[in-house]
């Protein structure tokens, strides 16, 4: 039965694309970590008054790449009581959860690399199953900082997985659809529906800034704030960094990494934190819709809105995400534990609740 | 279609081969993570059978949610414990587990029953419905379609469910209570 028909070419040349998305997927991912590696080391230094890298390279820019160079060529230790599949499997697994959520992300209008109807609720699975790998990186280490610092990150994740489940929840009701590509196109020009600024001014022709769903509907400012927050703890981000704790756990479950194991997990962290980023740009800021109205004859909107706008501005948006991500770890200090955990219970799940109502009142009678 | 039935071999293979080894492995923490690779691979089986809704659920609820109860659990109950149970002696045949054996091979004469006679390719309703059309297409969207039903059709179960785990929720409150003095 293994005969070839010429449909099966074309769905092979198909695979090969797939194929060459994904690495180029990984190539970004793993160019974003050196660059965000780099990014966290100047703003920390800026933040505390101090020069950051300035030997390797003008500025020190080549600095994270000799730090990746050094750490290739480094023993991979495996302690000797540890459970060697575990160990071993473990980085990557907390690695392949993170890029697989980079597979549903649109990037311009018909830019995704896999259209997914259901594509939010596949990144927001796809992240749960870090927590897995931290576990088993946890467990495998045989280590007790590790096994804390493992059940720590579990468990944070797992209880802000609910605030941030309710904040995207309120922007999907707005929204009206599960498709990250779907929600994109409803925050521009390029709508085909018309949006209301505040639910009262049609600004279904202007775009820009104005048409982005925290302002098609105010109440979703107050659930960005929520998801970010939450996507902060998801990402084991200061002032959520309890899991790898440095003054308490050493390094918390990676504490017993070394050489490739050790980038692998440092790589997941970076490209979460752009995952999370793009998720919030995508849901609340617009996704790659340009922050320029229309205004009059001067077609702002509609000259920045294509492939290559669009790229550019989910990806500066994101990015600046990131950089307010980056500048929050220099600027407030870690929580404790029951802080963590009233804040979540008793402050961001109530308010994301209100959210979801305010969202079902506003989709019946505003929109 | 040939890559859909590789892909289906492949999965299916990677679900049997990995049940066997959480069923087989002493090792009961390697047991669970090897529960995550069968979870995972039924739920591309799911995808496979245009039920992409229910794959990413089932990864949700049970590798999101389950598997790392069951890993906390774990953790939280120490090496001893564990231990004591890895040093169980494990001839194939054992007395322990004549009911699990028993259990296992009549649900397996029932599934194969099952299978044999209800002939699901030639069952009136699948026919009926391919000459109406009545299928569902790769491109088609369900989760409209899934919580319409829910929301009207099926709003009583749906409601009995969310109050069962209410009384799970507040069971578990009431249980992790501090006993109160005097």
């Amino acid at each position: 039965m293994l005969s070839l028909h010429p449909s099966d070419f074309w769905t092979l040349s198909n695979y090969l694309i797939y194929f060459l998305v994904a690495a180029g997927l990984f190539a970004f991912a793993a160019l974003f970590a050196l660059f965000g590696v780099y990014a966290e080391r100047k703003i920390s230094a800026y933040i505390q008054d101090r020069l950051g890298p300035t030997e390797t390279g003008k500025f020190g820019s080549l600095q994270t790449f000799a730090d990746i160079l050094k750490m290739v060529q480094k023993e991979l230790i495996i302690p000797a009581k540890a459970d060697k599949w575990l160990f071993v499997l473990a980085p990557v697994i907390i690695f392949v959860a993170v890029y697989m959520g980079f597979a549903a992300l649109p990037w311009g209008p018909g830019l995704v690399p896999s259209k997914i109807n259901i594509g939010l609720y596949y990144v927001f699975a796809i992240i749960s199953i870090e927590t897995l790998g931290i576990l088993m990186a946890g467990w495998g280490s045989n280590n007790k900082y590790s096994i804390l610092g493992a059940m720590r990150s579990a468990a944070q994740i797992i209880s802000y997985e609910i605030p941030a489940g309710f904040a995207i929840i309120s922007a999907v009701m707005i929204a009206q659809s599960l498709d990250l590509q779907v929600i994109s196109t409803q925050q521009g020009v390029a709508s085909t529906e018309t949006i209301k600024f505040f639910g009262f001014w049609d600004v279904t022709h202007i775009g820009g800034l104005l048409s982005w769903n925290i302002f098609r509907a105010p109440h979703l400012i107050i659930a960005f704030v929520i998801y970010f927050i939450s996507s902060l703890a998801e990402a084991n981000r200061a002032p959520f960094d309890i899991p790898e704790a440095e003054s308490e756990l050493v390094a918390g479950f990676h504490t017993e990494y070394s050489g490739l194991g050790f980038a692998f997990v440092f790589l997941a962290e970076y490209s979460m934190m752009f995952l999370v980023s793009m998720i919030g740009v995508v849901l609340f800021l617009g996704a790659w819709n340009t922050p320029l109205p229309n205004i009059g004859a001067l077609k702002l909107a509609d000259w920045t809105t294509n492939i290559w706008w669009g790229i550019f501005w989910v990806a500066i948006k994101s990015l600046a995400l990131v950089g307010v991500q980056m500048w929050i770890r220099w600027t407030l200090p870690r929580l404790r534990v029951d802080q963590l955990m009233n804040l979540c219970w008793k402050v961001l799940t109530p308010l994301a609740f209100a959210c979801i109502l305010i969202s079902g009142v506003w989709r019946l009678w505003l929109m | 279609m040939m890559l859909v039935k590789i892909m289906f071999y492949i999965l299916a293979a990677v679900a049997l081969g990995s049940a066997l080894f959480v069923a087989a492995s002493k090792n009961l923490v390697r047991s669970v993570f090897m529960f995550f690779v069968t979870l995972f691979a039924l739920a591309g089986l799911y995808v496979l059978a245009l039920a992409d809704f229910v794959a990413i659920t089932q990864i949700v609820i049970y590798v999101g949610g389950i598997l790392v109860l069951i890993l906390f659990t774990f953790m939280l109950s120490g090496r001893e414990t564990l231990d004591a149970i890895q040093q169980q002696k494990s001839k194939l045949i054992n007395l322990n587990k004549l009911p699990a054996i028993v259990l296992a091979v009549l649900f397996f004469v029932v599934m194969f029953i099952v299978l044999r006679q209800a002939d699901v390719n030639e069952l009136d309703w699948v026919k009926v419905a391919v000459a109406e059309g009545n299928v569902i297409k790769p491109d088609g969207i369900q989760i409209e379609n899934i919580g319409v039903n829910l929301m009207t059709s099926y709003l009583l179960p749906f409601e009995v469910i969310s109050i069962l785990l209410m009384i799970a929720l507040i069971g578990a409150a009431h249980l992790s209570r501090k006993e109160q003095e005097a």
